[in-house]
């Protein structure tokens, strides 16, 4: 008789928790440790899709309906893939269709797409703060796929889970599992201020322990950005490249900014292109990273797009796994 | 928690001797029915059944001489109540490493209740591969099927009522190897 | 017609006239404590007697937007708030921008149990800022007023002309005080909450800009002109140095832009959406303090109803506006009067006398002969906002479920009674 190991009662199933959040329309209210969870959770989700059967029942008797005001191929069949890939239905509205009206509020069509009772919706709008309407008016689950400038959390997300992975393949692996990029840098290039990948990325990359440069052309810098906490902001790209571990460099639009808010675009191309010189001052194992579809020779210089450091493939396909690990999180538990 | 508030341990129903005998035992049989473990691969389920999948292995490898594969399985993603339930599970990572394809898998659990994990277990094999085999070994078999399973290696029969509770104690996680049965407090 | 109003404590610009009954007969005040028959009689007792209030900046939207509001909804809400007498803008379907269409307001008005309307005509045809309007005629037909407001008079010379003839008629110059190109689209106050939110942000600089250009016409032609709604610090910084300066120029302040601030809008909620946007927490004390200080004139409550659909719409695309003639004097008396920063005289003095002044009218007081336009507020009991009892078609409001003290319970206009709150 030992004595020693005192009848302990069994723990209850390790590792299930209430499900904390009803939506994901940003970052707020959010803790490092549950968005680090979502990225545990996608690496799982990764290795289905590396099977031969590439889908799991999870999410079988859901249906997820995707809301797509603006339109995004890309964006929109990845959700979808990441719904089917967990056996759930899909239903799809989108832009062009006639499913959503031109000239009918949100909250009509809202009503109308209800009757089809889906569990959770994935809404992108031109529009700020669409999402978070949505989520006020409906019992079911909301994620923003993009709303106007404001955020784009699972792109936030996918270019975190790209760039977590990268380090630690490059032999930097977090010191501190709830803040994976504590003394990381992430340097974010171009029109900060219509960019809701900007905002997004910012937003978690500090959640996440890290500091952020955003760096774009005076007018399209939006000076209050730098109050936030971890967030720097210079309209100087080689100051805001030294020392990065990440360069993001943004698509620009010219044709829709105007020529009253950008000087030419080669301009542009002169003094905010990635090029291999920013890549020498950051530091050794930087990484390029851009949210695609990248613009040639525009935002980054072909050589770096192409190049050994450019993690934009791995981005692109880490959307699935991501977007797989959301909906799980968001709709398993909810009873 | 409130769960293990409510909890009044019964009996011991294996001791560290008997959990020991049982696991021999059981590595016996396995070689026994498989002529030899040179194709068998051992995948242990989440969370119990990864040490004893491995402890397994070990026995295994003493009596023949070479090592079976181990390989771990999380069925989360293939449970049949994740619409109904209220909490969430943490999904975690399956590492088989081996293929699939033509393998004897036995598939290794603490305890078999239900089978319902069981049965999450067999979908989940089956969608990386197309194994030659599936067997099942556990070391309680506590009764209460809801599905046609069962284990083709048990350590024992324990006979049990929905208020019990089975806990199979590890020395690598709990200290000491051992089966109790606990009850919750009315 | 005879009323009396029994027990009340009357208080007009003159003072406190103690707690008398108020006799009104044939639509003018009658005297105090008379005595005698009364076709209706109204208790007033533990309430305040006060000259009906007067609002130079609502939008009835009538006519062609009547799904918003009318006529009837937007003058028997009035009423309900304890105001008197509006003047009504001219962005409507069609523009007020002709004579005919002023005369029929005025005589649809008449017959109207509400509140008396004083319509405002535009400044240029279609609010297009192309081609000034026949402000003699407009005049003639009704029109106490001109502006472009909805919209601000971007070209300068033509404001300019505007001035001149108004300056000649006595009528006053309402501006929308905004440059258009400044604001580019903003949908809310440009700073660190729109930048975080992403939304298109509306510097106080457009207003700045726009204000001192305004003033500065003013004094170049020696127009009354009247700033409506200055919403920044910024903004009444010109327009105080303006007028210490000789520009015959007034301030109105909304209720709105002295109770919310741009935070509001963290939830993105298009309830919220107005013009100009609701600013800072520093822009709210600017403009509480100018309250006492003299730099603000007159409380225009901007009443700008929408339809709840509309208003369900997107940020970018939901109309601007908040409808809030019937909250008006309880927010404004329960956050500032109670809370200690404006005392109720100098409240009643910026919905009364400071409006009549910056029209060239009498300034309403409660003696016999004065135009009996008269409200009674219980500014003792506690009550929630409730936009579902509103008369406004805008029942959605910002302030739904708030508790304020301070309801208007009985309004008479022209000597009828108009409103009366059952309780």
């Amino acid at each position: 008789m030992t004595g020693a190991a005192a009848h302990v009662p069994p723990a209850p199933p390790p590792a299930a928790a209430a499900r904390r959040h009803r939506h994901l329309l940003d970052f707020e209210g959010w803790t490092a440790e549950e968005v680090v969870s979502l990225l545990e959770t996608a690496d799982v989700m990764a290795q289905v899709l590396t099977r031969p059967v590439k889908r799991v029942p999870a999410l079988q008797g859901y249906t997820v309906a995707t809301l797509f005001f603006e339109e995004s191929t890309r964006t929109r069949l990845s959700f979808e893939r990441a719904a089917r890939a967990q056996s759930a239905d899909v239903i799809s509205f989108a832009a062009g269709s006639s499913s959503l009206k031109k000239g009918e509020s949100v909250r009509d069509t809202l009503r109308t797409i209800e009757q089809l009772q889906a569990d959770l919706y994935v809404v992108r709008h031109p529009s700020a703060g669409v999402p978070h309407q949505i989520a006020r008016w409906t019992d079911r689950a909301v994620v923003n796929a993009g709303d106007g400038r404001h955020a784009h959390p699972t792109q936030a997300l996918l270019d975190a889970y790209t760039l977590r992975a990268a380090l630690t393949e490059a032999g930097l692996p977090p010191q501190d599992r709830a803040r994976p990029f504590a003394g990381r840098r992430l340097t974010i290039v171009g029109d900060i201020e219509h960019s809701r990948v900007a905002r997004s990325n910012a937003e978690l990359f500090t959640l996440l322990g890290g500091e952020v440069v955003l760096c774009g052309p005076a007018a399209l810098l939006p000076r209050e950005l730098g109050r936030l906490p971890g967030v720097h902001l210079t309209t100087d790209l080689d100051e805001a490249a030294s020392g990065a571990d990440a360069l993001m460099a943004l698509r620009i639009q010219r044709e829709r900014l105007g020529p009253r808010r950008l000087t030419s675009l080669a301009e542009y191309v002169a003094r905010y292109q990635l090029r291999e010189r920013h890549l020498a001052l950051a530091k050794p194992h930087a990484f390029v990273m851009h949210p695609g579809p990248l613009n040639r020779d525009v935002e980054v210089a072909t050589e770096l797009a192409d190049g050994p450091r450019s993690l934009v493939e791995r981005q692109v396909a880490s959307g699935v796994p991501v977007r797989m690990a959301v909906l799980y999180a968001l709709l398993v538990g909810r009873s | 928690m409130p769960e293990t508030a409510n909890l009044v341990l019964k009996s011991k129903i294996m001791s560290a001797a008997e959990f020991e005998r049982a696991l021999k035992r059981i590595a016996h049989e396995v070689i026994e029915r498989n002529k030899g473990a040179g194709d068998v691969a051992l995948v242990g389920i989440h969370t119990r059944g990864v040490p004893l999948a491995e402890r397994l292995a070990g026995l295994i490898e003493r009596f023949e001489g070479s090592r079976p594969p181990v390989g771990k399985l999380d069925i989360t993603l293939y449970r049949d109540d994740l619409t109904e339930i209220s909490l969430q599970p943490i999904v975690r990572r399956t590492e088989v490493d081996f293929d699939v394809h033509g393998a004897k898998i036995v598939l290794v659990d603490d305890v078999l209740y239900t089978g319902r994990t069981a049965r999450a277990a067999l979908d989940a094999i089956i969608d990386m591969g197309r194994p030659a085999a599936i067997q099942y070994a556990v070391m309680v078999d506590r009764g209460h099927r809801e599905l046609p399973i069962r284990a083709d290696y048990v350590g024992k029969n324990v006979p049990t009522s929905r208020s019990e509770i089975v806990h199979v104690r590890l020395r690598e996680v709990d200290g000491e190897d051992g089966v109790e049965l606990w009850e919750r407090a009315a | 017609m005879r009323l009396a109003l029994r027990g009340g404590r009357l208080l007009d610009g003159a003072g406190d006239r103690g707690t008398h009954d108020l006799y009104v007969k044939d639509g003018v005040i009658e005297g105090l404590d008379l005595g005698g028959p009364v076709d209706v009689d109204v208790d007033a007792e533990g309430k305040l007697v006060t000259p009906a209030f007067l609002d130079l900046h609502v939008h009835l939207r009538d006519p062609g937007q009547e799904v918003k509001e009318d006529l009837a909804s937007g003058l028997a809400a009035a009423a309900a708030g304890g105001y008197g007498t509006v003047v009504s803008m001219a962005n409507t379907d069609p523009v007020v921008d002709d004579p005919g269409i002023v005369a029929d307001l005025v005589a649809r008005a008449a017959r109207v149990e509400g509140a008396r309307l004083r319509p405002a005509a535009a400044i240029s045809r279609g609010l297009r800022g192309e081609e000034l309007t026949d402000f003699a005629a407009l005049k003639a037909a009704g029109a106490v007023m001109v502006t472009d407001d909805g919209v601000p008079v971007a070209d300068s010379r033509l404001f300019r002309s505007a001035c001149e003839y108004a300056a000649e008629l006595g009528l006053v110059v309402q501006t929308h005080s905004e440059d258009p190109t400044l604001r580019d689209g903003g949908v809310m106050h440009e700073g660190a909450v729109s930048q975080r939110l992403g939304l298109p942000g509306n510097p106080d600089a457009a207003e700045a800009v726009m204000v001192f250009r305004d003033g500065e016409v003013a004094r170049l032609t020696g127009a009354r002109v009247h700033i409506a709604h200055v919403s920044s610090r910024r903004g009444l910084e010109v327009a105080r140095w303006l007028k210490a300066s000789g520009a015959p120029i007034t301030v109105e302040v909304t209720p709105h832009h002295l109770t919310l601030t741009d935070e509001s809008l963290c939830g993105f909620d298009p309830v919220y959406k107005v013009a100009p946007p609701l600013r800072t927490t520093d822009d709210v004390a600017a403009l509480r303090a100018g309250l006492t200080d003299g730099s603000v004139d007159a409380i225009g409550t901007d009443h700008a109803p929408h339809t709840l659909a509309e208003k369900q719409q997107d940020m970018l695309t939901a109309p601007f506006g908040i409808a809030n003639l019937e909250v008006a004097f309880p927010l404004l008396y329960t956050r500032l009067v109670l809370g200690g920063a404006l005392p109720l005289e100098r409240l009643l003095w910026l919905l009364q006398d400071g409006p009549a002044r910056v029209m060239g009218w009498p300034a309403p007081r409660l003696e016999p002969g004065a135009p009996a336009d008269v409200t009674v507020l219980d500014l003792g009991s506690e009550r929630a906002v409730d936009g579902a009892r509103f008369r406004t078609k805008a029942k959605h409001t910002p302030w739904q479920g708030e508790a304020l003290r301070g309801w208007p319970v009985a309004t008479v206009v022209a000597g009828r009674l108009v409103h009366r709150d059952e309780g």
